[in-house]
């Protein structure tokens, strides 16, 4: 008892008011994006004229590729730049804080560069504006018309600073552009830039090609061509423009993806109409066949590590969705919900897997856990297909299409783009319809 | 009735074989390739991170203390915005361009090293706010003896009966920093991130020292996510002062402790 | 065997029911369930034989009527033994288009299985899936979705 008593005096010594320590949980803060200013990069006075560019507008230029991808992430606003307080060349130096903070900045990028003797000369800071600091700072060298990849590779730093994630902006998007009629849809490859500039068309749209997939390592592309009526898997060599049939299969093969390495092309195989999954080694020409069973196996993708592949098949007698081994062992099927699922899509990130799923004639891009567990339904539409993540696992694009009216009027069909936290929905702007997108990763590292 | 139904399949899979024994040789003409545009995937040469140069960074400590010593430490931080525009200017303007000079004409002197490095890690520049002590050596130490205590101060002192502010004192305090902080929404939402930030507050609520409890935690890789978190919370007590703070009972609240715990926020 | 019979009758009239519960909807729209039954988009190989097949929602399997086409197809096919024939199988637009490159090929193989029973050379006959990107009906409805489901039989010299 007298213990008692002791411990109980202690405590009220020990937490005697005067000593104790206030703690106050902060669980809730405002969810507005950040403010954030982006100064025009300042353009040195000693800059020569560049063919082809508008050197004097150059810092207006880049600053604003650099606001727009900010206002796309939505994680961040970009003020106005009527209420900037100072000249970009003073700022890059060294800004007034207290001013910057007063039109209620809390971080600031301010730059410069310099068009020289055939060179682009670019470096710039960012600074926390509330500790009066600066956060990072980088400066680049390269060709002047590599300036929007500059602003980019800018916005990519930025972005991994204050968000403690890798950037996605200096990335380039593959699909397939669309024209013409429903019924007679003309489709081709095309590239563009993350944010829709730079679009270039890789091939004719004499031929149908489908589901381009670029290689984690950048150089190449892989797609489904029917050249000359025969719909095989290809490769292709953007820089080169080289290509070859892959692999030598006496019928369809579709729906391929690289394998994180780069090395290997995983893809269906159509025989007899029945599709399996089998891979393809680049180097060394091994076809290995993974699933072998008299239903529909198609949409394989690789785990990061590659030790495992999601598929979708129909063995259960509807599309659902499975997970095996990458040597074709231990397949277990992970979705059990209400509906069909397809197109599963492992996350760069590893831990989630993006789907699509259709019910009661409506269409979801979701991403659940490995194991199927913790679906989440990020977006329904009438029909929307093909996720496709950003390289840090962030933001998936896919494409949508209308309903289309009797005759096939108002038909269309476009990219759009979700966060994984399902805010943030964008439409992507294309030159013509498109579809099929595939991200790539970051062009530098 | 069997009898047929054998002969059908025994027939069937000839038939299927025969397929696929011949199927090869239908379309084993030469392929060749559908017309490609090739695309230039151009490279960037040259990163490299920018020198401060040294120069500059001591005309910055300059102007720093030249601010403190214009501003005077009380006065509360709306007054002193509407001071700068008027008052700084002129001479500011003047060092910084002398600054530019300066910079060009000694680009060698670069420590390229320095850039990369984290903020936290350089003792550079003295903070106007007084709350750059983020790595301060003898905090680290404090915070690791603090440790234990606070987990006991947690776990049993958590209603304000306890620790001396009153319940709408607290709700006050606590809706200030609501509005403060800007949650980075970027942040993995499974996450487990706390970040908790002592404070030692002046009288009239501004703040003397801030000190972030696992610090060591924000420079060790992998926790990049924790970092931005801190620094997030470090912007939003930095953007409310001063605290709303009773008028009286300074010593009760003197020191303080917030907890910053976005998890609630991010699962949304 | 009394219970045999019995229960062969209760299947006879539950089948008659459904065929003519059928025959009303095709009355209607030209769908039976959810196979297209009607002749609007059908095109033909030679008079009186029918170039196409359709097929429920996600199936590959061939109704009665189909089988009745087909052995069409397989008699005209026997009569001129030069034609080869390429048979090209689609899905309709509501399905993901690698699921449904995988489902034309199956309907396609379905049908080209079908002929080879009735004694046309597997050589004679190659197949070519589609999916959903060349739909005959560019609609969005149910109709134009039925049209869409299909097995076409085209020659090839």
């Amino acid at each position: 008892m007298k213990r008692f008593f002791l411990a109980i005096a202690i405590y009220f010594l020990s937490y005697n008011p005067l000593y104790a320590l206030i703690e106050v949980d902060i669980t809730r803060g405002n969810l507005d994006p950040l403010p954030i200013a982006v100064s025009p990069l300042h353009v040195d006075i000693k800059s020569v004229e560049h063919e082809g560019i508008k050197v004097k507008e150059l810092g207006n230029n880049i600053s604003s590729i650099i606001e727009k991808n900010f206002k796309n992430t939505g994680l961040f606003n970009p003020l106005k730049k009527e209420a900037f307080v100072q000249k970009p060349d003073i700022a890059h130096l060294k800004p007034r804080f207290e001013d910057w903070r007063l039109i209620k900045a809390q971080a600031l990028v301010t730059g410069k560069l310099l068009v020289k003797d055939g060179k682009l000369k670019v470096e710039f800071r960012l600074w926390d504006l509330t500790a009066a600091k600066e956060m990072t700072a980088l400066a680049f060298t390269t060709t002047p018309s590599n300036w929007r990849r500059v602003a980019h590779i800018i916005s990519d730093k930025i972005y991994e600073r204050l968000t403690g994630e890798e950037g996605y902006f200096d990335t380039r998007i593959i699909y397939v552009s669309e024209s013409g009629p429903k019924s007679e849809r003309i489709k081709k490859l095309a590239i563009m830039d993350q944010d829709g500039a730079n679009t270039k068309y890789l091939t004719l749209g004499n031929e149908l090609v489908l589901t381009p997939r670029f290689n984690p390592t950048n150089q190449m592309i892989t797609y489904l061509s029917y050249f000359r009526n025969m719909p095989r898997v290809y490769l292709l060599d953007i820089e080169t423009g080289m290509q070859e049939v892959v692999g030598n299969f006496p019928g369809m093969t579709f729906a391929p993806r690289f394998s994180p390495d780069g090395k290997k092309i995983i893809m269906s195989f159509a025989e007899d109409g029945n599709s399996d999954i089998y891979t393809m080694d680049l180097e060394t020409r091994l076809v290995e066949r993974i699933t072998n069973h008299s239903s529909i196996d198609t949409s394989p993708s690789f785990s990061p590590d590659g030790k495992y592949i999601a598929f979708n098949s129909d063995r259960s007698g509807l599309q659902q969705l499975y997970v095996m081994r990458s040597d074709g062992s231990n397949v277990k099927r992970i979705t059990f919900g209400k509906g069909i699922y397809g197109t599963p899509v492992w996350s760069p990130r590893g831990d989630l897997i993006a789907f699509t799923k259709m019910r009661k004639g409506r269409f979801y891009i979701g991403v659940m856990r490995t194991d199927g567990s913790g679906e989440r339904l990020l977006t329904e539409n009438y029909y929307q297909e093909a996720p496709s993540w950003s390289p840090n696992g962030r933001v998936l694009v896919f494409y949508r299409e209308t309903k289309a009216g009797s005759k096939g009027e108002g038909f269309t069909a476009t990219l759009w783009s979700i966060d994984i936290t399902g805010y943030n929905e964008r439409k992507l702007s294309t030159k013509t319809d498109a579809s099929d997108p595939s991200w790539s990763s970051l062009l530098s590292k | 009735m069997t009898k047929s139904l054998i002969y059908s399949l025994i027939f069937h899979s000839m038939m299927i074989l025969l397929t696929v024994l011949t199927l090869p040789f239908m379309i084993r003409q030469p392929i060749d390739l559908p017309p490609i545009v090739s695309v230039e995937l151009i490279q960037i040469s040259d990163k490299t991170n920018i020198p401060f140069a040294p120069k500059a960074r001591k005309i910055i400590k300059e102007t720093k203390e030249k601010e403190e010593r214009v501003v005077s430490e009380q006065a509360p931080p709306a007054a002193k915005a509407k001071e700068k525009p008027d008052r700084i200017p002129l001479p500011d303007e003047k060092k910084e361009k002398k600054q530019i000079v300066k910079k060009k004409q000694n680009p060698e002197e670069i420590e390229p090293q320095i850039r990369q490095s984290s903020e936290f890690e350089k003792k550079e520049i003295i903070d106007t706010n007084q709350i750059a002590a983020l790595i301060d050596k003898a905090k680290e130490e404090e915070a690791v003896k603090k440790n234990k205590t606070d987990k006991l101060t947690q776990s049993s002192v958590k209603n304000s009966f306890a620790t001396g502010l009153t319940l709408s004192e607290e709700d006050a305090l606590r809706a200030q920093i609501f509005g403060c902080w800007s949650v980075p929404l970027g942040l993995p939402y499974d996450e487990d991130l706390l970040v908790r930030i002592k404070l030692k507050l002046k009288k009239d609520g501004t703040i003397m020292k801030s000190e972030i409890l696992d610090h060591q935690r924000m420079n060790r890789p992998g926790q990049k996510f924790y970092k931005v978190l801190a620094e997030s919370a470090l912007r939003a007590v930095r953007l409310c002062q001063p605290l709303k703070v009773p008028p009286t009972g300074y010593d009760k609240w003197k020191d303080i402790q917030l907890n910053f715990n976005p998890a609630e926020m991010l699962k949304g | 065997m009394i219970l045999n019979t019995n229960l062969k009758n209760i299947f006879l009239v539950v089948f008659t029911t459904l065929i003519l519960s059928a025959c009303s909807t095709a009355k209607k729209s030209g769908l039976d369930g959810d196979v297209y039954t009607g002749k609007e988009t059908v095109k033909y190989l030679a008079s009186g034989v029918p170039d196409r097949v359709f097929f429920a929602t996600n199936k590959s399997s061939l109704t009665t009527a189909s089988r009745a086409t087909l052995r069409k197809q397989a008699t005209y096919l026997r009569k001129n033994k030069k034609l080869n024939v390429t048979i090209e199988g689609h899905a309709d637009e509501r399905g993901t288009r690698e699921y449904n490159l995988a489902l034309g090929e199956r309907r396609a193989n379905a049908a080209k299985d079908y002929l080879m029973t009735y004694g046309i050379s597997g050589k004679r006959i190659s197949t070519i899936s589609y999916g959903k990107e060349k739909p005959v009906n560019p609609g969005s409805s149910a109709l134009a979705w039925s049209q869409n489901r299909r097995a076409v039989t085209v020659k090839v010299n």
